[in-house]
């Protein structure tokens, strides 16, 4: 998701200042997407600029001179936009476990199972830190927070299901490798 | 909850793992037939340990279980359960302590069908000498904690499937034994159900029990402390849980 939509999404539950807009985001996020505080204003005035943010009048500045911003009816519709619509697979960044292995295969004289195995450590481990962290959380923990931590948990357990897989279609002979 | 638990099971002598294998080697059939289920394996689970077991169909998952429990015995090597060299014990010694140490959760579920869900789970506390009523309220107990209160009366056929595989939980569970053996006990519980089910054996284990868990999910697997992955019956590889330790 971009942190375009994400604003606006914070946005629409009323103006808000750029810390406040930081502070919001990453709660709800369970901190796992850090922002700066320059990135937030960066993406405000892109926002401003494509008229989907305005400075909120009514407020105006804070004693510290500080902005606050609304959303406007324009980005109000982006943001229906972007609800509504599917996160496209092609719009998420490349997996570097995926390109690693694919050239491990490729490559001669590397050991694939042994990389395989090293991952599969790795990833075992945060998952199990993860885990952690879930067990950890209290019940007034909020609900965005642990839909989070849980989706993260969902990704590194497909990875460790696919790693199983490729060991299993690596061991198994074919005849490229005999 | 109640509190039924005899003193004299938890908690656990110093520092002695509950279970202890070494150099463990299980060979199935013989001669050309043999199959090699375990190659020399060696694993200790601590009182206060949950352990998960995690590798392909027929790396040896289950004979692992089967003889850190006592329910077999190995071709080569040692197992000792609290204490006690498993090859130094009669069968019927073997017998006493396994039933005394040890509950299960097995793979087909081995619940018996003429008995009642109730009737099953206070089945290892009846033979275990306790008094009838005492057992069933034991078995109340344990069937509120995976979420079974109401269906004691029932039959295990009239059960769903996920129904089932807590109702074998819970006889597992009851009698508070200090090592839990579980062969895919989430097997045909959806992800809620199966957090609940693993929630409950992370419980036994904070409450100083030794578990070891057989299971194919890396998302309950990583509730351990440990995840030791078996190959061909081998131990290939395993993750401990971060810096501090459960114990
Ligand atoms: N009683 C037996 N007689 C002969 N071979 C056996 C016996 N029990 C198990 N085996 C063999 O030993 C190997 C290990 O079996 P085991 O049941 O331990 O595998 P597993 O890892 O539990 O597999 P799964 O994930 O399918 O349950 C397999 O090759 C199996 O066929
Ligand atoms: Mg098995």
């Amino acid at each position: 998701m971009s942190v375009r939509h994400g604003l606006l999404a914070l946005l629409s539950r009323g103006p808000r200042y750029g810390y406040q807009l930081r502070a919001e985001f990453e709660a709800s996020t369970a901190t796992t997407w850090p922002l700066n505080i320059g990135q937030v204003y960066t993406t405000l005035s892109r926002l401003e600029r494509d008229g989907l943010v305005s400075r909120d009048d009514q407020g105006g500045q804070d004693e510290q001179g500080r902005v606050r911003y609304a959303i406007t009816a324009e980005g109000r519709d982006e943001l229906d936009r972007w609800f509504a619509k599917p996160v496209s697979r092609a719009d998420r960044p490349r997996n570097e476990l995926v390109i690693k292995l694919a050239m491990a295969v490729t490559t001669p004289g590397v050991d694939v199972a042994a990389v395989i195995r090293a991952q599969r450590s790795a990833t075992m481990r945060s998952l199990q830190e993860l885990t952690r962290a879930l067990r950890t959380l209290d019940a007034s923990t909020e609900a965005a927070q642990r839909l989070v931590v849980d989706s993260m948990i969902f990704h590194a357990e497909a990875e460790q299901r696919w790693l199983d897989h490729c060991e299993a279609v690596l061991a198994r002979p074919s005849e490229e490798n005999p | 909850m109640t509190e039924t638990r005899p003193p004299d099971r938890l908690p656990a002598p110093d520092g002695e793992p509950v279970v202890r294998m070494t150099g463990v080697v299980r060979v199935h059939g013989e001669g050309t037939g043999a199959v090699h289920a375990l190659r020399r394996v060696s694993l200790d689970v601590a009182a206060g340990e949950l352990v998960a077991v995690m590798g392909p169909s027929g790396s040896g998952k289950s004979t692992l279980l089967n003889l850190a429990g006592g329910l077999d015995r190995p071709t080569e090597g040692s197992v000792v359960l609290e204490g006690r060299e498993l090859r130094d014990l009669s069968p019927k010694q073997l017998a006493e302590l396994r039933r005394r140490s040890a509950g299960y959760v097995f793979q087909d579920l081995n619940l018996i069908p003429s008995l009642t869900v109730a009737e099953n789970v206070a089945l290892p506390r009846e033979l275990d000498g306790v008094r009838t009523a005492r057992a069933r309220a034991e078995a109340t107990a344990v069937l509120e904690e995976v979420g079974l209160a109401d269906l004691g009366d029932r039959f295990p056929d009239d059960l769903s499937g996920g129904q089932r595989q807590r109702a074998a939980i819970a006889r597992a569970l009851v009698g508070r034994r200090r090592l839990l053996l579980a062969d895919e006990p989430t097997g045909a519980l959806d992800t809620r159900g199966g957090d609940e089910i693993i929630q409950v054996l992370r419980q036994r284990a904070d409450a100083g029990a030794a578990v070891l868990l057989v299971t194919h999910e890396p998302r309950y697997a990583a509730w351990a402390d440990r995840v030791v992955f078996l190959k061909d019956g081998r131990v290939v590889d395993s993750s401990a849980a971060g810096m501090e330790t459960a114990r």
